[in-house]
């Protein structure tokens, strides 16, 4: 029996309809129009297939039932209809053109490390994310490689408002999703500060009959996953021992150690380490053996609640959330914590052709002020023999003989009432009128200013012979932000075969920052309720300082798609900016790209394994202002004084007349150089793609392939001494090229309704090269600016000394080329230029700098309720340069410092085969120079989160709750990493806040 | 179009800085470089001038402890990269590059509304002047850059354009025209007069008199500019404005500072509006560690100069043997004569210290005794409780102003001059001179019970008495009285080099110093190299292979 079925066929995830869903029937199809209404003659008993490309299929039986069909569904994985924001626009994920990768919010849903940057390490192929542990969280994140000198970040667009500042002061829980925009045809339409690529952020919005609160809970725990040791105190002895007698120099000759030996040079023995009574002069110290890393370090939680609200109707949707994130860092009594609020509305007017909304999100932060990168160093360098606190209680600190660095349980101690608090305010109201169907106004106004506030008190003390009995409080606070007003007009042309997608629009962005301090020293009571500023009594000082840049943008884009089967696509955007010169301002960056969707082709829909091939290429060129507010100018400053502790004093303040105090007479200090002509720097870049899919998406993947060649990169080179201050200018200078190929490969196992997995794994690599260097700016790269320029190198190329194992014998010594200092044990540096003398001559390009490769794999297991993931990341093929090493195998380098356990293991006479060059206390061979002693295999593998969870939804269904997933989560736990790397992290090769591991017990309930 | 423009914030343009009064303030810019030193970039100079002389040990926390200063005071580690050099070298261009921004302004306003204008001229090219002289004191071939050089040439000029000869030209070129051209009398005491740029002009031209060729080896003395220190140094001594001090100590506390032996100091200050006092930093380093002080013990005297101050049984200094035996510390200095002026300049384990009879030296005030000895610096130091100390943690310092011409150094150029005139007879008076005073300084030495800590005997030099006042004679004379007289105080090194006698005294030194001081046993003064730094690594890049690199290096 023939009827007449109609109905509606919906999106099941954003729950709207779905127009040109194909819908078959015996003997007819049809397609749904843009409302995802479809009516289509069938026999009852029929059965009706429902398709679209990237959903799963639906079938339906036909009944007698007349009433209409509500048909909802389902991506499939790989998710070809999946809607990406490109920018000003939306676009299918299978018409895109660039080089755009989508991250997979849901993989890192539960990755909560305070933000989300940190949690997307190594997801994203040619994204590289470096952190350090610290509470307040920092990232640093390269698109493709280096691009330029000076700011390499990305630029981050959160619901269309582009800032610099990250995505550390938004809730992980808020975010929709995360794409990158990698190459620059993608990028370019944020022209002017594209030219890092563009992280785009959407926030979750209320959705029409959505009516849902979610909760978040978790508490981890956190301690160190990597630790250095250091030397106790009998084994740091032993090793000045070694020192002296190498140098032939009576070990008994120090403040602080005394030793039972042999008085034997040529064959020293050492029956004993003896400590003194006291470590001072005073008698106020006891010898101890202090493992300062123990006495800093703590196991520490982090809770993290999130509680959003959804709700949607005709009318408007709203969302609203709020979140806590306390973490207590692994350095004791260093936290942050943030509260966020994020209010999401809209609301539809004259049926749905007038749409008004804000998004507004406001964050609140409060960090303890411990100077956490002294507290690491000095807990590194801090002689064991040094008891944290004297016999009568005082701080324990450095005696004679010693580092002049203070106590690390001091520094936590005495800054642990010191707060610094942070908001910041993201606002925006925007306003979207259909003017007709499918022509669409929209504007928008942003505010996005951020403000910090400190009030800190130094305390007066007396730590072994460092002393203030002063002390100081000092308030600060600075302000910045940006004003944002942005237009565009969007319009979309829609028929069987043609679609248009069109936005012009405008942008205007004015930034601006300012910021003040005061002082006061001399306070009658030390403690924080007590000191503020008017209670201080003497060096009363003050002072501030603010800046402003604005831009101002005009743009379009264009995307074409004809047959669903070839892409064009095209922008323009010409950007002005403040930083540059009045003839150069302005700088137009245009993009143009294609894709053919060969598997839309009859002759490829043939090889039904075949689920999606698409061909894409893209070129474009986007900008970079990243240089000073005023780089053009030649600028002079009032300098009265400069901070002149360890620096040299740059004031301008002189007592000419001899009074010794009061105000004095100053002037002004030139601070930079005019370069009148500055104009934008510029990278163009052609990216190649290939998107496939196999096996109705069972196996998809991407290969990217670009060539990106930056080039005026903006630079402010050091500067021929004579110039005298301010010899800062800025150039155009450099050019630079990065080739790159980018993998993503996903295998999607569904075995059956209750049991899946997911295999999803990528890889990147680059290489960099300079280009060309004009003359001006040649001494501001790695190189010695004559016969060796890094023309051809990598910019990240370390330039030193080939360190060629060292002196075994003394005819080795005799008979090499001159090198002031050289002999048994010590580094023999390799002589470059054969001219029998080690020089400067003989320095070399001796590392690039850049892994080889970079990767990541994802794996997840779903059986029923239960879900299993992790996640791997990995970098290989990389020369890092380990400064730990001056630490862990000198004595000579940080003299009163503590040393690492391979100083035990230096060379002797009697430990011929070591590589650790022999202990001394004295430096003449300047082992401390940059050579490729320093240079370890940086290689690493980690697992960076493993996750078992488990919903009870069905458990519970009775007390109506949608989900209820309960997680158990390790952060860290393990890493693999090369034996040639000698100190703990290859991540961290410098002095940074230690990765910790972390165990996570967390909850998600949503009613 | 509008939305654009964006002005600097805080900061003026080049232009703003043409009108008088702000030209007024470029000149104190200029003069504010005096003072603008760091740490390890003294102006004083100690680091090179007494540091590698046979003067002063690095002292400090080991041989490691701001390593770039082991390899000074070794020598032959010295290597082209060392940081200090190429710090030092960029801060003396920096004064030099802000008395010719100052100068392009004075030169070209009108003195119709710059009343000032000559005197200011002068002025900066006394500034650049004394910076040029360090310059050339430090590393010998410098680049040579005036205020009509522009900017964009700067990359042209290398370091071996002028000869060393006419490289002292053009510097006491600067303290000529300054002469001829400061007034008698400034209002503010900082500021050079007349007779301070006749003072640095008689040292500019004492230092070029002594010829030296490529190798650095003393060639000849020019006659005609001996005659013209001396001069000079009598247009400073006639002038009556200048006197030594009664009390050699009042030069080295902060009480007297300005007094009538200043020609020309570094005028610090404290409590001035920055955050510790626009303050000698040059000196922080040398502080003791004591629970008064707390850091860094550098600057440390050594044995070789500590006896050098035994005076023979005539009061006499002993030009040989004083060596032989060593003072080290409490009542050893009962055991020989002494000039008072040891007690001035060293601090002694067992001794009142810096004038204090009740404040007690002592060994455990120092850092590394065993590798340095122990004593301490203390012309830089000030007393505790001193008003003008000052504590920048974890360093301290004072705003002690620093002198760079104190009168008893007038008084010695013009004595060395007519020496080398063979005018001995009349250098004599001038060495006495300095001598009595230094004979009469005892007043602050005393300890609690009126009795002095160590045994002074000094005399002056009286011919036919207790010298014979030959030629010979009188040249070791002069170069010992020089040696006593500015201890410490950061020239000795420069006096060495001057005489050409750098390599045989400083490695004669280091033959007997390593003996008690081991750690000085690979220090070795290479004839020919050593005189002068190395032109910086980093300089010879940044002029991408321009500058030529001094011979040895």
């Amino acid at each position: 029996q023939q009827k007449t079925v109609t109905g509606t066929v919906t999106d099941k995830q954003m729950n709207q309809p779905l127009p040109g869903v194909t819908v078959k029937s015996g003997g007819q199809t049809t397609t749904t129009d843009v409302k995802g209404k479809f009516s289509i003659a069938a026999k009852i008993g029929e059965n009706l297939t429902f398709t679209f490309i990237g959903m799963e299929a639906v079938t339906y039986t036909v009944t007698a039932d007349a009433a209409p069909l509500s048909i909802g569904m389902e991506y499939q994985p790989g998710n070809l209809n999946e809607v990406v924001v490109t920018g000003y626009q939306t676009q299918k994920k299978a018409d895109l053109t660039g080089a755009v990768s989508v991250v997979k919010v849901a993989d890192i849903k539960d990755v909560r490390v305070g933000s989300a940057t940190k949690a997307l390490q190594g997801r994203i192929p040619g994204v590289n994310i470096t952190s350090d542990g610290s509470p307040g969280g920092g990232t640093t994140v390269r698109i493709r490689g280096i691009g330029t000198l000076g700011n390499n970040d990305p630029l981050y667009v959160i619901d269309g408002i582009p800032t610099k500042r990250g995505l550390e002061e938004i809730n992980q829980d808020d975010i929709e999703s995360i794409q990158v925009l990698k190459d620059a045809a993608s990028a370019s339409i944020y022209g002017s500060r594209a030219a890092n690529g563009v992280i785009i952020v959407t926030t979750k919005k209320g959705k029409k009959g959505v009516n849902k609160i979610d909760i978040n809970a978790s508490t981890s725990i956190q301690e160190y996953a990597h630790r250095q040791r250091m030397l106790n105190t009998d084994e740091h002895g032993r090793a000045y021992f070694q020192a002296a007698v190498n140098d032939k120099a009576d070990p008994n000759n120090n403040q602080i150690y005394q030793f039972d030996w042999n008085k034997d040079f040529d064959n020293p023995v050492l029956n004993k380490v003896v400590l003194p009574q006291f470590v001072d002069a005073a008698k106020t110290m006891k010898p101890a053996n202090t493992d300062w890393y123990k006495e800093i370090g703590q196991a520490s939680v982090i809770q993290n609640y999130n509680l959003a609200f959804t709700n949607g109707s005709e009318k408007g949707n709203t969302y609203f959330s709020t979140s806590l994130y306390d973490s207590k860092g692994i350095v004791k009594q260093s936290e942050a914590k943030k509260i966020t609020l994020r209010l999401n509305t809209d609301f539809n007017f004259f049926n749905g052709r007038l749409k008004v909304g804000e998004n507004l999100n406001g964050t609140y932060a409060k960090n303890v002020l411990i100077p956490i990168g002294d507290v690491l160093f000095t807990a590194l360098v801090q002689n064991p023999i040094v008891p944290v606190y004297t016999v009568s209680g005082g701080w324990g600190g450095p005696a004679a003989g010693m580092t002049d660095r203070q106590n690390p349980v001091r520094l936590i101690n005495d800054n642990k009432q010191n707060h610094n608090y942070f908001g910041r305010l993201t606002a925006n109201v925007f306003a979207d009128l259909t003017i007709i169907p499918n022509l669409h106004f929209n504007t928008s106004y942003g505010v996005d200013y951020d403000g910090t506030y400190s009030r800190t008190l130094q305390k007066s003390y007396s730590s072994g012979f460092l002393t203030d009995p002063s002390n100081l409080v000092q308030n600060s606070q600075n302000y910045e932000g940006n004003l944002l007003w942005q237009n565009k007009i969007n319009y979309t042309l829609s028929t069987s075969k043609h679609h248009l997608d069109f936005v012009i629009g405008q942008e205007s962005i004015k930034y601006n920052n300012q910021g003040f301090f005061g002082s006061r020293k001399g306070y009658a009571l030390e403690n924080i309720d007590y000191a503020y500023l008017d209670v201080g009594t003497t060096n009363i000082n003050n002072g501030g300082s603010g800046g402003a840049y604005s831009l101002l943008s005009y743009y379009s884009q264009a995307n074409y798609t004809f047959d669903n089967k070839y892409l064009l696509s095209g922008t323009i955007r010409r950007d002005g900016s403040s930083r540059f010169g009045s003839n150069n301002r302005y700088g137009t960056f245009p993009s143009i790209s294609g894709g053919w969707r060969l598997s839309q082709e009859e002759f490829i829909k043939q090889l039904s394994f075949i689920s999606d091939l698409k061909l894409r290429y893209s070129y474009g060129q986007t900008g970079n202002q990243e240089t000073g507010n005023y780089a053009t100018y030649g600028l002079y400053s009032a300098i009265y004084g400069t901070d002149h502790v360890f620096d040299r004093d740059g004031g301008t303040a002189y007592d000419i007349s001899g009074t010794n105090t009061g105000t004095l007479q100053s002037g002004f200090v030139k601070i930079q150089q005019a370069n009148p002509d500055l104009k934008w720097e510029s990278t163009k870049e052609s990216n190649f793609g290939i998107d496939f899919g196999l096996f109705d998406q069972k196996i998809s993947g991407s290969v990217e392939y670009f060539i990106k060649n930056t080039s005026n990169i903006l630079i402010t080179p050091g500067y021929l001494a004579v110039v005298g201050e301010g010899g800062y200018k800025t150039f155009n200078g450099a050019s630079m090229q990065n080739k790159g190929i980018e993998a993503v490969l996903n295998y999607d196992g569904r075995i059956n309704t209750d049991m899946s997995f997911s295999v999803s794994a990528n890889i990147a690599t680059f290489r960099n090269k300079v280009t060309a260097l004009p003359s001006e700016v040649v001494t501001a790269y790695a190189g010695n600016g004559t016969d060796q320029v890094i023309i051809g190198h990598s910019i990240n190329s370390i330039f030193g000394y080939v360190a060629d194992g060292l002196f075994t014998t003394q005819d080795q010594v005799t008979n090499s080329p001159s090198q002031p200092g050289k002999g048994l044990g010590r580094i023999r540096y390799k002589d470059l230029t054969n001219d029998n003398v080690i020089n400067d001559k003989d320095r070399t390009y001796i590392s690039n700098g850049n892994p080889d490769f970079t990767y990541g794999l994802n794996l997840t297991f779903k059986w029923k309720d239960l879900d299993i993931s992790a996640f791997f990341q990995g970098v290989q093929g990389l020369q890092v340069y380990n400064s730990y090493k001056t630490f862990t195998d000198f004595t000579s380098l940080w003299p009163g410092s503590n040393w690492g356990p391979r100083a035990l293991q230096a060379w002797t006479p009697a430990n011929p085969t070591s590589t650790i060059p022999a202990l001394t206390l004295a430096n003449n061979n300047d082992e401390g120079r940059t050579s490729t002693y320093f240079l370890e295999n940086g290689s690493y593998m980690k697992l960076r989160n493993l996750q078992i969870g488990y919903n009870l939804k069905s458990v519970l269904k009775s007390i109506k709750v949608q989900n209820a997933r309960v997680f158990v989560q390790g952060i860290n736990l393990f890493t693999v990493k090369s034996k040639g790397y000698t100190a703990t992290d290859p991540e961290n090769p410098g002095n940074g806040y230690p990765l910790p591991v972390i165990g996570t017990l967390g909850v998600d309930l949503t009613f | 179009k509008k939305a654009l423009d964006q002005q600097p914030q805080g900061v003026v343009s080049s232009d703003d800085l043409n009108t008088p009064v702000n030209i007024e303030k470029m000149v104190i810019a200029a003069y504010s470089s005096l003072g603008d030193e760091s740490i390890v970039t003294p102006n004083s100079l100690w680091s090179w001038g007494s540091l590698r002389s046979g003067d002063a040990l690095k002292g400090g926390d080991g041989l490691g402890d701001n390593s770039g200063w082991n390899d000074y005071e070794q020598f032959v580690t010295n290597r082209p990269n060392n940081t200090y050099s190429d710090q030092m070298w960029a801060q003396l261009y920096n004064g030099i590059a802000r008395a010719n921004d100052a100068l392009v302004r004075v030169n070209a306003i009108d003195v119709a509304v710059f009343p000032n204008k000559v005197s200011r001229q002068a002025e900066l090219r006394f500034l650049r002047g004394n910076f040029y002289f360090m310059l050339k004191v430090l590393y010998n071939k410098v680049p040579y850059i005036i205020e009509t050089d522009p900017k964009d040439t700067y990359i042209k000029i290398s370091n071996d354009i002028l000869t060393s000869d006419a490289l002292w030209g053009k510097i006491a070129d600067d303290f000529k025209f300054a002469l001829a051209n400061l007034p008698e009398s400034q209002a503010d005491i900082g500021r050079p007069n007349k007779y301070t740029a006749a003072a640095y002009l008689a040292k500019v031209l004492l230092y070029q008199a002594y010829k030296q060729d490529d190798n650095h080896n003393v060639t000849s003395i020019d006659q005609a500019l001996l005659q013209s220190v001396i001069t000079n140094c009598d247009l400073v001594i006639n002038s009556g404005k200048y006197a030594l001090s009664d009390d050699f100590a009042k030069n080295f506390l902060t009480q007297y500072e300005n007094g009538p032996e200043s020609v020309f100091a570094i005028q610090y200050s404290q409590n001035d509006g920055t955050k510790y006092g626009r303050i000698d930093m040059g000196h922080s380093l040398s502080y003791t560690l004591n629970a008064d002080f707390g850091c860094c013990g550098f600057h440390v005297p050594s044995q070789d100069m500590v006896n050098s101050f035994k005076t023979d049984n005539n009061g006499l200094p002993m030009f040989t043997g004083y060596n032989d035996a060593d003072a080290v510390q409490g009542t050893d200095f009962m055991n020989f004569n002494f000039d008072p002026r040891l007690e001035h300049s060293v601090a002694i384990p067992g001794h009142p210290f810096k004038y204090d009879a009740k404040y007690i030296f002592d060994r455990s005030w120092t850092r590394a005794p065993a590798t340095y000895g122990a004593f301490a610096s203390l012309k830089d130091m000030v007393p505790v409780g001193d008003p003008s100390f000052q504590r920048i943690p974890p360093f301290m310092s004072s705003s002690k102003n620093w002198e760079i011409i104190r009168y008893a150094d007038v008084l010695l150029w013009k004595a060395e001059a007519l020496i080398e005139l063979s005018r001995e007879t009349e250098a004599l008076p001038l060495i006495n001179q300095v001598r009595q005073r230094a004979a009469n300084s005892v007043a602050l030495l005393k300890k609690p019970d009126g009795t002095y800590p160590s045994k002074y005997k000094m005399t002056t030099y009286q011919p036919g008495v207790n010298a014979t006042w030959t030629n010979s004679f009188a040249r070791q004379a002069l170069r010992t009285e020089r040696r006593m007289e500015f201890a410490m105080e950061g020239y000795r090194f420069f006096d060495l080099v001057r005489w050409g006698i750098a390599d045989t005294f400083i490695n004669s030194y280091l033959v007997v110093e390593s003996t008690k001081h081991p750690y000085l046993k690979t220090a070795h003064f290479t004839k020919g190299r050593d005189e002068y730094l190395p032109i910086p690594t980093n300089q010879i890049s940044f002029s991408k292979g321009l500058y030529k690199q001094n011979p040895g290096f």
